[in-house]
């Protein structure tokens, strides 16, 4: 019995004990913020499933860029809070997390996301909480009635990969083309940008198959573009996808005697791919690590990123590195951390070199003007991350519409996709 | 109307039983176990995925295809029959909703665990080198790798058939499924057949993967689609039948492969409206017996 009540009483003191570290311990932040003013930015990224490895490296040069902002002081005085949230790719939970992000943590600023229909959603959502956000991928809520003045895009618009692509194929490898498309909004988007510039410059269309997402055998559709004859082959997929038809395009011979262009490609999938991704296989990125030997910024960036996180970045985290800083310039610029239009005004027609050439983003439908680099793979000679060689960088202002022509979705209104 | 030339519809045919053989490797293996066990393996295309793993790491340490291909058979079967002793074989004659349940969990827990160890970033398997050249038969190309998939497939299915008829634990196998109470009865720990059982179930999704895995690489996340696939052929051609495994595969296959080229968005569709099809006119599957619909 006395046994019991010493070993209450030594319960007693430790949970006591306990209480008061506790205590102490969440006091202490407490502090920390009373002292220091504080904006909170919040993010959402793929974290699981199929696109998770683009997501973790948006993610992460988001923290890289945050924590190089806070070394320097903050912004206008105030520490920036960063938290994060896995959007698992699906639109329904995207917008929960938004909710989430703005309701309940109370995030001045948000952005993020890998998909262009969720960055439309978010887009939206942006414009009715008249919260800033910044879109990290591929979209299209610069064209049209999506416009809104609390969004920014920092990817290409997705007609913008075309063009550049398209116009190196027609220039340097032949007229006749046969596409493979992935059958949703962004690679709609994709060929229609390749129909219009093939247009432009005498291409030859020979027939495009619609791919469901997913697809893992594509094989079967390769008799009919091997029966069409083409001079190149456009990929106009991502990911798993991408990855299972150029494999599949080499089993077949394909890659050693017709080109295949990649409208956008990544640095996993080539890394995936190994020698199946040789040098007639030709891919699009909005940022290749390889630009560090021709831009200080770009070495300044994949350095630290690398030694921080022992790979180089992909086009996706290049794009969240940008689109940070540049919400932290201009709210710099407006002088406010509180005036969310006045912020927003600030980021149009900011001019800036971080980690390419010079690069603006465009006052009038707040989307960045930047080069798109197409590289070509190394095949059986890659080594480590040394996987591709850098064949062109296509300047920004060739492959962008005016703002007038992108409010009216011209000219790719007017193209008609084949069934 | 435009003229469809015969070598393409060739081509479409061939692509189409190759793509089925997969199938029926995937299927089989789904078939044995709910045969064997009732149980619905919600992880099956996960233990497919561990065989694409298993089959990039032997070939880096031994550099030989086929070596790969037995080994993630082992290896795989080996993984599968621990997971069915130590998980499984407790929650037998309980709620028929639990181990569908713990193979689900699985199936979300194994992809995570994989991606602890290898990475986010999916990893290449070559195609092997004397099989990476194509054959032409007149002006029809024929993908030397595709032509060993078949061959491999008809060579594993016939061994697996005279196990399966032939051999003593075969045949223990077989009875299990018809009525492992009889024997239970005549003095077979059936308990053990179960374990095997499993084994090679999980062991023939491995090889489908490991077979697979040049075509598209190995990624962590390949297994939710092969797991949908396994169900969609395992229904068409009847719950526990390793027959309808096969046809089904088949049929499965040549549906998938002449709808991509005829309406290519709808490809992956084709086989769930033919599942659709097939179900009402025959809800037991093709060589479902009677009872188990």
């Amino acid at each position: 019995m006395q046994q019991f009540k010493r070993l209450g009483r030594i319960g007693l003191a430790m949970l006591l004990v306990g209480l008061i570290s506790a205590g102490l311990l969440t006091a202490m932040p407490t502090q920390a913020s009373a002292q220091q003013k504080t904006i909170k930015y919040g993010t959402m990224h793929p974290l699981t499933g199929a696109y998770a490895v683009l997501g973790r490296d948006q993610m992460r040069a988001t923290e890289m860029a945050v924590e190089e902002w806070n070394a320097k002081g903050g912004v206008l005085g105030h520490k920036i809070i960063w938290v994060h949230r896995d959007d698992e790719l699906k639109g329904n939970v995207a917008i929960r997390r938004a909710k989430e992000l703005v309701e309940e943590e109370k995030c001045d600023f948000i952005g993020g996301t890998l998909s262009g229909s969720i960055s439309l959603a978010m887009n939206e959502f942006a414009c009715k909480t008249k919260t800033p956000y910044v879109a990290y991928c591929m979209s299209d809520m610069v064209l049209g009635s999506d416009q809104c003045e609390y969004g920014a895009a920092f990817m290409v618009v997705p007609y913008a990969a075309s063009l550049a692509v398209a116009q190196y194929a027609f220039k340097n490898v032949g007229k006749k083309w046969f596409a493979i498309t992935a059958d949703y909004r962004w690679g709609h988007s994709l060929l229609e940008g390749w129909l219009w510039q093939s247009q432009q410059m005498g291409g030859q269309f020979l027939g495009n198959v619609y791919v469901p997402l997913g697809t893992t055998d594509f094989s079967t559709y390769y008799a009919k573009v091997l029966a069409a004859k083409p001079d190149f082959i456009v990929m106009n997929n991502l990911g798993a996808d991408q990855t299972a038809a150029i494999k599949q395009a080499s089993e077949l011979g394909l890659t050693k005697n017709i080109k295949i262009f990649c409208t956008k490609t990544a640095q996993h999938t080539i890394k995936e791919l190994g020698p199946a991704y040789n040098e007639n296989v030709i891919g699009g990125m909005s940022f290749y690590y390889k630009l560090r030997d021709k831009y200080p910024g770009a070495k300044k960036f994949v350095d630290k990123f690398m030694k921080k996180y022992g790979a180089p970045p992909e086009q996706d985290g290049e794009c969240g590195y940008v689109a940070t800083n540049i919400l932290f310039m201009a709210i710099e610029k407006a002088g406010t951390v509180s005036d969310k239009k006045k912020i927003m005004e600030a980021m149009q027609d900011i001019k800036y070199q971080l980690t390419k050439g010079p690069e603006y983003l465009r006052g009038c439908d707040r989307q960045r003007v930047q080069s798109y680099v197409l590289v070509k793979g190394k095949g059986a000679k890659a080594k480590g991350w040394d996987l591709a060689d850098i064949v062109a960088e296509i300047p920004g202002d060739k492959i962008i519409m005016s703002c007038e022509d992108n409010a009216k979705k011209l000219p790719f209104i007017n193209i008609k996709l084949p069934k | 109307m435009f003229e469809i030339p015969w070598n393409v519809i060739a081509m479409q045919f061939f692509f189409g039983i190759a793509l089925g053989c997969i199938f029926v490797l995937l299927s089989s293996g789904m078939s044995i176990i709910f045969g064997l066990l009732d149980v619905v393996n919600f992880a099956h295309g996960t233990f497919a995925m561990l065989g694409a793993y298993a089959v990039f790491v032997v070939i880096s340490l031994s550099g030989s295809f086929v070596v790969g291909l037995v080994s993630a058979v082992v290896i795989v079967g080996i993984i599968g029959m621990i997971v069915e002793f130590l998980f499984l074989k407790p929650l037998y004659g309980k709620d028929p909703l639990l181990p569908l349940l713990l193979t689900f969990g699985l199936s979300v827990a194994i992809p995570d665990l994989i991606k602890i160890i290898f990475g986010l970033i999916g990893k290449p398997v070559n195609y092997p080198e004397a099989l990476s050249g194509t054959l032409m038969l007149g002006s029809v190309i024929i993908p030397g790798y595709r032509l060993f998939i078949i061959l491999f497939t008809l060579v594993a299915l016939i061994s697996l058939w005279l196990f399966l008829k032939r051999s003593d634990l075969g045949m223990i196998i077989r009875a299990s499924t018809r009525d492992s109470l009889m024997v239970q009865t005549l003095g077979i720990n059936v308990s053990r057949i179960w374990t095997f059982g499993f084994g090679l179930g999980v062991g023939l999704a491995a090889l489908a993967g490991a077979i697979a895995a040049p075509m598209m690489s190995a990624t962590p996340d390949m297994g939710v689609d092969m797991t949908m696939t396994a169900f969609v052929v395992t229904v068409v051609g009847g719950l526990g039948s390793l027959g309808g495994a096969i046809v089904g595969g088949l049929l499965i296959g040549l549906v998938v492969a002449f709808t991509a080229f005829v309406a290519g968005e709808y490809s992956s569709v084709s086989m769930y409206f033919c599942m659709a099809l097939i179900l009402l006119v025959r809800p037991r599957g093709l060589f479902g017996e009677q009872g188990r619909e």
